[in-house]
Parts: structure tokens; sequence; C-alpha cells
């Protein structure tokens, strides 16, 4: 199969919506095929990677467990826009995993370079 | 390697702001649904750089009384151009 560069954009906070799981789950299936993968948080994306959160408490699942999943998928570039970060008032001792911040001209980059990306 | 970006939500859905951090010169956005109300008042497009093309989709225009009232910086495309534009662009990158 020929490889091809995807790059994944989650922007939703963790909980109200299922975005943030879709996005997740389209992710983990395409690292099955060896693709190169970037996962990109913006926006209230970085929502996601706040530590030390517990959905039990709503009936959810706690987005952290899915996060380590990333790494175990091969999917070494989890990258954060620092803008968002900043917005926030979040920094990246703040997060649950280990990840790359990319300042604004990278991130254009990121998107300019993939041959695909899907946003949501 | 250049982009067809696709708004489909009014400006009060702060879309536009998160697609112009990735919009690279050379890229075009494409109003579509809710997204066609960007087109007026026009200065809601003073934001993004003027070698970025702009188009909306014209069914979606006439549906809101828009025709005569949006931006002249957008041109107005129908289902057939809507295609077109997806495969003269290398991707296309939607925000919904």
């Amino acid at each position: 199969m020929q490889q091809k560069s995807l790059t994944f954009i989650t922007r939703q906070a963790p909980y109200g919506t299922n975005k943030a799981k879709l996005v997740m789950d389209f992710a983990l299936a395409s690292a099955v095929f060896e693709q190169k993968i970037n996962f990109l948080f913006i926006d209230d994306g970085v929502f996601q990677l706040v530590q030390n959160q517990n959905a039990e408490f709503i009936l959810s699942k706690t987005t952290g467990r899915a996060l380590e999943t990333l790494e175990l998928y091969g999917i070494k570039k989890v990258l954060v826009d620092a803008v968002s970060l900043e917005e926030r008032d979040l920094s990246e001792e703040d997060l649950a995993i280990p990840v790359k911040i990319l300042k604004e001209e990278q991130v254009r980059q990121i998107a300019a370079y993939s041959d695909v990306v899907i946003n949501l | 390697m250049s982009a067809l970006h696709t708004i489909s939500g009014s400006p009060s859905s702060g879309l536009l702001n998160s697609c112009l951090r990735l919009v690279c010169p050379g890229d075009g956005i494409l109003f579509i649904q809710d997204g066609v109300y960007h087109g007026s008042p026009p200065r809601l497009l003073d934001c993004v750089p003027q070698d970025n093309a702009l188009f909306a989709l014209r069914e979606d225009l006439v549906a809101r009384g828009l025709s005569d009232r949006t931006s002249d910086r957008i041109t107005p495309v129908g289902y057939d151009g809507f295609v077109e534009l997806t495969v003269n662009y290398d991707k296309v990158i939607s925000w919904s």
C-alpha cells in the first residue's frame, strides 16, 4: 500500500461531543495501515490533554487512556498548537502525555505538507 | 501543495479564525451552508489575506437571500464549480 502522510486535527473538548473520540479512532485505524501520521491538537482540542481527568463521574471514558494508545500504535508525532495552549492558560506541565509544541508557522507547514488532512 | 478549505458554520462559529491558522498563500476558501454568512457584511473577510481566493456555494447564498448582499471578494460557484475546485486544489480541508 502506498504510504501517505495524514494529519489528524482534533479541535473539540473531550466529553461534550463524540468528535474527539472519532478523530482518535480514525487515527488509530490509519496507524494500523502504517501510514505517516501527525496528530495535532488545536483550539479546544487541547483540553483533551489536561492531566488528572476522571470521566467516571460523568459516565464517560477518560481520554487519558486513549491518548496513551497513540504511542502504542506507533503515532510518534503528537503535536500541540502553542497558541491554543496559551489562550487557555495551559502549559506543557499541565498535559497528560509528552507532546511536541508547535509555533504558528510550524502548524501551518504541517497541514501544507500533508497529503490528507482530517479535521474535526 | 495548495488546499481548498471549506467552511460550513456561520461567523459566530469561529471556524474562519481557526482555519486562518492553517491557511497558506495560494489556498482557497469555499463557504458552504451557514458559512456563506461570512460574505455579509464584507468586513468579516478583512482578516483573510488578499492572495487567498474566496468562493461561496451559490445555492446556499440564494437560499439565504444573500446573492446581492455578499462581499465582492467572493466568487459564487454552483455545485459543478464546487466539484471543479476540489479537483483543482491538491486537497480539501473541511471546517465544520
